[in-house]
């Protein structure tokens, strides 16, 4: 187990240094000049000029990447080329409300989405059920920011019972991780039926019937735990999902989360911090997966990582 | 089914009940102690040198003053951290008396040593000023005469110098601040402030608080503190202020604004201002190079029809190069360059285009009010006389780096631009567009348009002290430019915000900003 995992975490290291290297070119392909945009278009020539060398763009292509990434293996991301603070500290800012907003989507979707899916299973074909999976089509399909002005206009606009956006008190929270939960749930819920389904099929599911197992016995303890497996994959897939998803989450609920930071970003051509937030993403994404393939050994005994 | 569905109405009108102890909805009630307004960005800098955004110089203005202000409905200077001021005969020398008793916020006094700290600082190389070069030209030395008295000397005399000491870039900010905060300086500019309100709180990505100066040495506004709230989402902000959580928000949907005229619950502040929008067309491209074209495309594009059908009446049709508030403003055509077909099509025949030709028309996508929609409106007008535009659009950086291509690599044919000058003079905006060293990769004068006349014009004009002499000289540059038709002259852009109904007295200036300072709840 130990060796499996330092394994898949040196695998890991090395995605994330690819990583490093496409996204370093892959911003450098995108036209614009980030001095001109940042300088904006009243500034004179000079200043352009002066910031372009400020901000490293006059070096060659192999030294940017150089000074990119000597700086990276010493935990130093460089400055923002907007604000000029660290790139670190930019992240550190908006990590939290991203996270908390990723984690209480994910749990949300999860709970949900189990829920759902148990239920359509063992009611198949019933009202519940197709209640269950139109709504899981749905969220699936509804697009994030609509769906999030939409929850606005009905729950602050008409009720006023929640905050139309911004960041802070648990209120805060419900609105744009309904938003953000709603596609997650709708494939966790999808997913858990048809694995269910397909597991309540089994023989030792009909063994356990016939030898008198209470019906809710037979769902939770038998047939669950080994649809789960598919289920898990999935949920830990989503976890990209939700942050890609969180980049318009972030917009449209005025967020101040990385997401949001990214936009930012890319629209100012802000290089470092393109940088920095796409590393922290592929690191949080590398982890969860890095979680999920262990929850595996969990959930059935018979996976060994050896 | 049934008692599930019975659990379920339970469940909500438990959570109902719960919501529903939270705050009742903003509406009728005293009056806030903190006013909340929502922008569409988040600063990128707070220190008034680094300036390069209207909006976040707004949020800047709460806390820094400059030495004088302008009056818009005068378009005349007045003062403010100077009390008055004196221009010698030839413009090389300007001396100001300083308001006494003044004090930063940090306690340290405003004096004539902290106005020249300033200015050294602005003046130096190693801070970066963006605006430098614009506002700044002309400067050669800021000195101390007396505890209350500074002088201004010029290398060469600079028309603009008074209007340009009005915009936030030029704020007096406490020496003994700037050595304190460091680097830290641009994100927390801590005490640095003569200001109504004092900075509080930067969160980055989130919100910027100050609060009242209980010290301030003028009138004292009506909320004890000022949330300016990022929400970069138009919808959202809309929502925000029809929902009551904010109290004023920027810009909501343009496609809204009918709506928001009449919904009672909010009040839409709307006011006209420099922004002129123009159809930039290349000068060196194939037949554009031809002056009879270019007012052929003027001809064939109706205006005011694509402002009232497109644009919401948000802009008013302009009359000539430099827009209606800027000083030297000189109108060359009642109501604007007249919509005639006809005549369109017999100017192009007269070119040797009878059958028309096709261009490629770039517009950028929620830059400027309803851009990519109204270039779309205006390339179906111009088909009328089969000139055949293909309209396109870009993220704004590609757009920026494409119009900013020098002549001999442009491929750029027609495009949209907006243009606004933070100070209300033509200067700021046929200079940078129509004098032909300003041309890209210089500047952003991206039309290509070059004659020697107006060149010669747009430099008297911003080195000649004599007011009604630098009259004379814009009208004659905008009558040549006017009649060269190196643009298709659009309009000016209105700016606007949305405020809850209690807010009174928010006003909108001429330069894109939103002047709520004095706003009081009613």
């Amino acid at each position: 187990m130990g060796r499996y995992v330092l394994h898949r975490l040196a695998l890991a290291l090395l995605t994330l240094g690819g990583v490093t290297v496409v996204i370093f070119l892959l911003i450098r392909l995108i036209p614009g000049d980030p001095a001109r945009i940042i300088a904006g278009l009243l500034a004179s020539d000079d200043e352009v000029r002066r910031l372009r060398v400020e901000l490293g763009l006059t070096q060659p292509l192999y030294m940017q990447y150089l000074i990119f990434f000597t700086g990276l293996l010493h935990g130093n991301l460089g400055l923002s080329a907007a604000t000029r603070a660290p790139v670190l500290e930019e992240i550190a800012l908006r990590l939290r409300p991203t996270v908390l907003l990723a984690v209480s989507s994910i749990a949300v979707a999860t709970l949900v989405g189990l829920a759902a899916g148990i239920i359509s299973a063992t009611r198949r074909y019933s009202i519940l059920d197709y209640l269950a999976m139109t709504l899981a089509v749905l969220g699936v399909s509804i697009p994030v920011f609509w769906l999030g002005l939409m929850l606005m206009l009905l729950f602050a606009v008409y009720l006023h019972w929640l905050p139309a956006g911004g960041y802070g008190t648990l209120a805060s929270f419900i609105l744009p991780t309904i938003a953000l939960a709603a596609f997650s749930t709708g494939i966790i819920a999808r997913m858990t039926r048809s694995s269910l389904l397909e597991t309540l099929s089994q023989d030792y599911v009909r063994t356990a019937r016939a030898k008198g197992v209470p019906r809710h016995g037979v769902v939770l303890r038998h047939a669950l735990k080994n649809a789960l497996i598919p289920v898990l994959t999935v949920i830990g897939l989503q976890f990209g999902t939700l942050l890609g998803g969180a980049v318009l989450t972030e917009t449209t609920f005025a967020w101040p989360g990385m997401g949001r930071l990214l936009v930012n970003s890319i629209l100012s051509r802000d290089y470092p911090v393109i940088q920095g937030i796409v590393l922290t993403f592929a690191t949080m994404f590398a982890g969860v997966n890095l979680l999920v393939d262990l929850l595996y050994a969990y959930v059935d005994p018979r996976i060994h990582y050896g | 089914m049934d008692k599930i569905g019975a659990r379920f109405g339970a469940i909500v009108a438990l959570v109902a009940m719960v919501f529903s102890l939270r705050s009742a909805p903003a509406g009728a009630q005293a009056v806030p102690k903190q006013l909340r307004i929502a922008v569409g960005i988040d600063a990128d800098t707070l220190d008034p040198a680094g300036q390069t955004t209207t909006t976040v110089a707004n949020m800047v203005d709460y806390f820094f003053e400059t030495l004088v202000d302008m009056d818009y409905a005068k378009n005349e200077v007045v003062p403010r951290l100077a009390t008055q001021w004196q221009t010698s005969r030839d413009g090389l020398t300007y001396t100001f008396q300083l308001r006494q008793g003044v004090t930063f916020h940090d306690g340290t006094p405003m004096t004539a040593a902290a106005v020249k700290s300033t200015f050294d600082r602005l003046l130096d190389p190693k801070t970066k000023v963006p605006l430098r070069g614009a506002l700044l030209a002309g400067i050669k030395t800021v000195d101390v005469v007396d505890d209350t008295t500074v002088r201004f000397t010029m290398s060469q005399p600079n028309p603009l110098l008074l209007r340009n000491l009005s915009y936030t870039t030029t704020a007096i900010i406490s020496p003994a601040a700037v050595a304190r905060a460091g680097d830290r300086f641009s994100l927390a500019p801590v005490g640095a402030g003569t200001g109504p309100y004092t900075f509080k709180e930067w969160r980055r990505g989130e919100s910027i608080l100050v609060e009242r100066t209980p010290t301030y040495w003028g009138k004292k506004p009506s909320f004890e503190e000022v949330l300016f709230q990022v929400v970069p989402d138009a919808g959202t902000r809309e929502t925000m202020v029809l929902a009551g959580n904010v109290h004023l928000a920027m810009l909501p949907p343009a496609p809204d604004i009918k709506n928001l005229r009449k919904n009672p619950r909010v009040t839409l502040v709307e006011a006209p201002t420099d922004r002129v929008i123009f159809l930039a067309m290349n000068n060196q491209w194939g037949p554009f190079k031809d002056a009879r074209v270019r007012q052929a495309m003027n001809y064939a594009i109706n205006k005011k029809a694509l402002l009232s059908s497109m644009l919401f009446d948000l802009g008013t049709v302009e009359a000539s190069a430099c827009p209606a508030m800027m000083f030297g403003h000189s109108p060359m055509h009642e109501g604007g360059w007249p919509y005639d077909p006809a005549k369109a099509k017999q100017l192009l025949a007269e070119a040797g285009y009878k059958d028309g030709f096709d261009v490629e028309f770039l517009a950028p996508k929620g830059r400027y009010i309803q851009d990519f929609e109204f270039a779309q409106g205006a390339a179906a007008q111009l088909r009328n006389v089969k000139i055949r535009a293909t309209v396109s659009t870009m993220d704004w950086p590609t757009y920026v780096a494409t119009i900013t291509q020098p002549v001999d690599r442009s491929r750029t044919q027609m495009f949209i631009l907006g243009w606004a000058w933070v100070v209300l003079d033509c200067d700021g905006v046929l200079f940078g567009q129509f004098h032909s060293s300003q041309q890209p990769p210089a500047g952003l004068a991206a039309a290509f348009y070059r004659n020697e006349k107006v060149d010669d014009l747009l430099v008297r004009a911003r080195t000649t002290v004599d007011v009604a002499q630098r009259a004379t000289l814009y009208k004659e540059a905008q009558t040549q430019i006017w009649n060269d038709a190196p643009w298709v002259f659009l309009w000016s852009q209105k700016w606007y915000v949305a405020t809850v109904k209690n807010l009174e007295g928010v006003r909108i200036t001429p330069i894109e900003k939103w002047d709520a300072i004095y706003a009081t709840w009613k």
